[in-house]
């Protein structure tokens, strides 16, 4: 239920699963607004060769935070090779600002490679999740802009800690 | 006196309609700035993800009741 004025969030998942083209979803809202139901659509190109797409490749094209120990990953670099004859402009789309900040490379010459990097926020140590950063790069010459999104999940791996029994708290054992 | 009567009767009624009329004229809306996301290029065996904002903008409560995928 939402009040007059009132705004939320609604987040749609898609697992890429085997796809191999280009597919279209369109989940449908009904509301007591009445029919018709409202749509959202999702578009995406699925590629089973993420290391030869054009005209940037990013290695690696999914970024894992996952921890394993007590140690919190809070940094993933990548890195993003312009493939075409032209320098591209890379902007950011679309990523969820509560989990992590993202620093990328403003531009890539023709041929060269860039860094970026991805920061996990504080706030977010004790989270898993399964979350994607969209960016969109532009060709200077002919303009055109291709969108890339990068997967990137965390998942907690470590062992809970229980805490110490009290002194005196042991079960005796019985003879 | 009874003029005075009278138009309390005619603005109470007055009222009543008004109400009426706002209460069957008042109706909820879903109000959405982004429809439509593009990802672009994504691996396979991936999970990505988008957030679209759903505002209330009608002159009622708005009752979310289901959402189907596509």
């Amino acid at each position: 239920m939402l009040a007059v004025g009132d705004s939320t969030r609604l987040e749609i998942i898609f697992h890429t699963k085997r796809y191999k083209s280009k597919i279209t979803k369109r989940p449908s809202i009904q509301t007591n607004e009445g029919p018709p139901n409202k749509h959202v659509q999702i578009i995406s190109q699925v590629t089973d060769r993420p290391d030869s797409t054009y005209p940037i490749i990013i290695q690696p094209y999914k970024l894992d935070l996952s921890q394993f120990s007590e140690k919190v990953i809070k940094k993933k670099k990548f890195m993003i090779t312009n493939a075409s004859d032209q320098k591209l402009e890379i902007s950011l789309i679309s990523m969820p600002d509560d989990l992590f900040k993202i620093k990328l490379p403003k531009s890539i010459k023709p041929g060269k490679s860039a860094k970026g990097e991805l920061v996990l926020r504080s706030e977010a140590y004790g989270d898993s999740f399964e979350k994607s950063i969209t960016i969109e790069v532009v060709g200077v010459k002919d303009k055109e802009a291709t969108r890339f999104s990068i997967p990137v999940k965390r998942s907690l791996h470590v062992a809970k800690i229980t805490s110490p029994q009290k002194p005196g708290s042991e079960k005796k054992k019985t003879p | 006196m009874l003029l005075f009567k009278r138009m309390k009767l005619v603005f109470c009624a007055a009222g009543l309609a008004l109400l009426w009329v706002a209460s069957a004229l008042s109706a909820p809306r879903l109000t959405m700035p982004e429809t439509a996301f593009d990802f672009g290029y994504v691996p396979q065996n991936a999970t990505v993800s988008h957030v679209f904002w759903l505002y209330s903008t009608g002159d009622d409560t708005l009752k979310i009741l289901s959402i189907k995928t596509g």
